[in-house]
């Protein structure tokens, strides 16, 4: 017999069978023996339609090039479904080994890598480094270089923000608001590109003071972007804060408690927002803060609508900030006389300031000569991102889009 | 802001081998490698209340890794480092039950500095890739220097007065 008469007589004999008995479902009997199930004619399978409730996990990866990752992000999530089992966050594309470079460079070139490490606020990653250099050198800050230094870091506050308000639309679908901040944005980084010479790698705080006087322009350019920031923010009200789509899409998801937010070591807005009111430049006053007038708006759900409102009220209080910080800019020197080489006596430092996206320190290990043993930069975003093992899970894929963004991270600094 | 010392030794009295000093940049609770779960087990309950750990990070002695966690107080208002000297082929607990913060940089750290810590639940790499071949962060591990961006035929000539950009 040849092959296909053989194939022939075996199909013959299964039909006999499905024919005798019907319809047998496949299955375990009690003994354990797995029996195969037997089906109508012409039938390969069982039409059972779909199954909705028994479906099997699936893992995703988002990004590293995806629209919403804010950069290079990527994340793992295991998915039922639409619903989000377990997450987490897979980074370092953008590792460059900034605290490694560090200690092969002399004090006064580490501000240029400093700020490619959150390259969205410069300033403060710049301000902590300066400040930790300043407490092991003892040197006397002159008053004016602080009025400096506050003012370009609520400058720069805004500008960060504005980029976090503008991509956080983007996650949610709105495409406005993006446009928007972005040209505002424009004439604040005008304003720091006239006074720091750079829109965003400014290396302009120096341990001891800043590298230039603001130039006499500067006031009437901050004036004028001031005079229209109410406008502004009103603008960006009307295109979000009250768009009934986006309200759907940010109230009671992303619930942080502030016992979540504490364990996994949350600063900022984003440890605000979950009521838990602690700021480093209350708490931690540095500079001239502890002179000026202003409050911490904090949140009281933990949900991404209030790290929303925290953000966007963080950015009026900058304004108004910016306003003082102008009105009383005093006269006098804007640097302490440094050495040419700096060498601070061997010992260690830790300071910090309050960064767009929480408590950006910056830990100095020095031995004594002129290039830092260890430099340590404490990444707030990286500590915001770990919260995702925590919160996604429960939710949806297209809620972990808008959680992700309401944290506001940067993968320059959390890769460093 | 600074805790008193006397009130951390007697929270730390049952972790045997710890020492609370006032140096570096506050005052630093030394404690044996094998106590360190412990160490923060004790920080964190009753009488310490430090409930925030702020940052992990490692630092190569030459000898050994010298391990530092930055705890918080938030009660309080109080800050302590918990420093601990670590041999090059040691272990250290991991501590995430205490302090979940720890998740994410003690993965760092561990690939950084080759510190290992059992009891994570996720011992992943987190920045680099397995190719990496060292431990970056370790004094070990050299930077390019100037000398090793010769290329044929292109001469790299020492600067004058020292490296001062190197």
């Amino acid at each position: 017999m040849n092959d296909a008469a053989e194939r022939a007589e075996e199909v013959a004999a299964d039909s006999a069978v499905a024919d005798e008995v019907g319809h047998v479902p496949g299955g375990v009997t009690a003994e354990g023996e797995l029996v195969a199930p037997v089906l109508p004619k012409g039938l390969r399978r069982v039409p059972r339609g779909v199954d909705e409730v028994a479906t099997e996990h699936l893992v995703v990866n988002m990004g590293p090039q995806h629209p919403s990752t804010h950069g290079v992000l990527h994340i793992l999530l295991e998915l039922d479904g639409e619903e989000i089992i377990a997450a987490e966050a897979s980074l370092g594309y953008l590792h460059r080994g900034i605290e490694k470079l560090s200690e092969h460079r002399r004090y006064a070139h580490i501000g240029t890598l400093l700020d490619r490490a959150d390259y969205l606020s410069g300033i403060h990653t710049e301000t902590a480094f300066a400040m930790a250099v300043e407490r092991m050198l003892e040197i006397e800050v002159p008053e004016k270089a602080w009025w400096i230094r506050c003012l370009l870091a609520e400058v720069n506050r805004i500008a960060s923000h504005l980029v976090w308000l503008g991509t956080f639309g983007l996650d949610i679908g709105a495409m406005g608001p993006f446009l928007y901040c972005l040209r505002d944005r424009e004439q604040l980084l005008d304003i720091l590109e006239t006074v720091t010479g750079a829109r965003m790698m400014f290396n302009y705080v120096r341990p001891g003071g800043v590298l230039m006087d603001l130039p006499p322009e500067t006031e009437p350019m901050i004036r004028k972007f001031l005079s229209t920031f109410d406008k502004y923010m009103s603008e960006y009200d009307e295109l979000l804060s009250g768009n009934e789509i986006f309200l759907r899409r940010v109230k009671g998801i992303g619930i942080i408690s502030p016992e979540t937010a504490v364990a996994f070591g949350l600063t900022g807005a984003s440890l605000r927002g979950s009521g838990f009111g602690w700021d480093v430049r209350k708490e931690r006053p540095y500079g001239i803060y502890p002179e000026l007038d202003f409050d911490i708006p904090v949140g009281s759900v933990g949900d991404c609508w209030d790290r929303y409102v925290v953000r966007m009220e963080e950015m009026r209080w900058a304004a108004k900030l910016t306003t003082q910080l102008l009105d009383g800019m005093p006269a006098g020197d804007f640097t302490a006389k440094v050495p040419r080489v700096l060498r601070p006596p061997a010992g260690e430092a830790y300071a910090a300031v309050e960064s767009p996206r929480g408590e950006l320190g910056v830990h100095v290990i020095s031995d004594g000569s002129d290039k830092p043993y260890r430099l340590k930069i404490r990444p707030p975003a990286l500590y915001n991102l770990a919260v995702i093992d925590e919160v996604l899970p429960g939710y949806k894929i297209a809620d972990a889009v808008a959680i992700v963004g309401s944290l506001d991270i940067v993968l320059g600094e959390i890769d460093r | 802001m600074l805790p008193d010392v006397t009130a951390l030794n007697r929270v730390l009295a049952g972790v045997s081998g710890a020492k609370v000093l006032e140096e570096g940049p506050g005052v630093v609770c030394r404690v044996p490698f094998d106590r360190v779960l412990e160490t923060m087990k004790a920080l964190a309950g009753e009488g310490g209340e430090f409930d925030m750990l702020v940052d992990l990070f490692g630092t190569d002695t030459g000898e050994a890794i010298d391990l530092t966690w930055h705890l918080r107080a938030f009660g309080k208002d109080q800050e302590v480092y918990v420093r601990s000297f670590v041999p090059y082929d040691a272990e250290v607990a991991s501590v995430w039950s205490v302090y979940p913060a720890a998740l994410y940089s003690e993965r760092e750290t561990a690939e950084l500095l080759g510190v290992r810590f059992p009891g994570h639940p996720n011992p992943k790499r987190l920045l680099t890739v397995d190719e990496i071949g060292s431990f970056p962060l370790r004094k070990s591990a050299a930077i390019r220097e100037r000398a090793d961006y010769a290329r044929p035929g292109v001469r790299v000539t020492p600067k004058e007065g020292g490296d001062a950009d190197e």
